[in-house]
């Protein structure tokens, strides 16, 4: 069950904060995500990434999230971009139609 | 012979349980010889469908959530049963679905539902003495081995 624990970790390069989430993104660790992300929301100096290539599953708690963050994102006209999504969420991306969303525009 | 095949896991009504529901999902499907994207298809729909029990049957209190397993004709049928007050599903007049909208009208609410139905063949939800979702997902054939 190890692989499908929630991983997070935090990488700065330059101008960019990168968050590695691995595991599994569902209602049990929401809030613990949430509050991860919540600082770094707020740094609108900075580009925002979420790279998920170690992300083994997601559900509509997560999904959810990831709205709320680009929501906020594009509030405080700061970049936010999703990197790395692996194909099986990629999937459940299109479904929703979340996946334009998650492409940052502007450019720092 | 045992004519009744169908198999029942019994979970407490916690978001830290739903885990389990996928892990016992997979082995059932697995063994029944679903396709890998089939069976992560029903991981996300079985799991919300968990989800929204776990959120809405039992208001603060302690309840379980009754999973049964039940294979016929080539259909797999997963029947999530809470026996707490009914909860309705929110449907949306408008689809919770974000293709062609704004980021402005784009809204993190009521994805489980449209989900569940994206992903199964069937979804039925009855209620009485709680809220019971059925979903069902038909075998595709398949000339890959197991």
């Amino acid at each position: 069950m190890d692989e499908n624990k929630l991983t997070l970790r935090t990488e700065n390069r330059d101008d960019q904060t990168i968050v590695f989430v691995g595991g599994e993104f569902d209602l049990e660790v929401a809030s613990r995500i949430r509050s991860a992300l919540e600082p770094l929301i707020e740094m609108t100096d900075r580009r925002l990434t979420l790279n998920l290539q170690d992300l083994k599953y997601i559900d509509s708690t997560g999904i959810g999230i990831l709205i709320s963050v680009v929501k906020a994102r594009h509030s405080r006209n700061a970049p936010f971009d999703v990197e790395q999504i692996p194909s099986h969420i990629r999937k459940l991306f299109e479904m929703t139609g979340i996946s334009p969303f998650l492409k940052s525009d502007s450019p720092l | 012979m045992l004519k009744d095949r169908n198999i029942t896991l019994t979970v407490p009504a916690m978001p830290e349980y739903v885990d389990l529901v996928r892990l016992t999902l997979y082995g059932i499907a697995s063994k029944m010889k679903f396709t890998f994207e089939d069976i992560e298809d029903m991981k996300v729909a079985v799991s919300e469908a968990c989800n929204n029990a776990v959120l809405h049957a039992y208001d603060k209190d302690d309840g379980t959530i009754e999973v049964r397993f039940a294979f016929v004709k080539d259909e797999l049928s997963i029947t999530v049963r809470d026996y707490g007050s009914s909860f309705t599903i929110e449907e949306n007049k408008e689809t919770p679905a974000m293709h062609g909208k704004s980021i402005d009208e784009i809204q993190s609410g009521g994805l489980g539902l449209y989900l569940m139905q994206a992903l199964m063949d069937r979804v039925e939800v009855e209620h009485g003495g709680g809220t019971a979702v059925t979903l069902t997902k038909k075998r595709q054939r398949t000339e890959e081995p197991a």
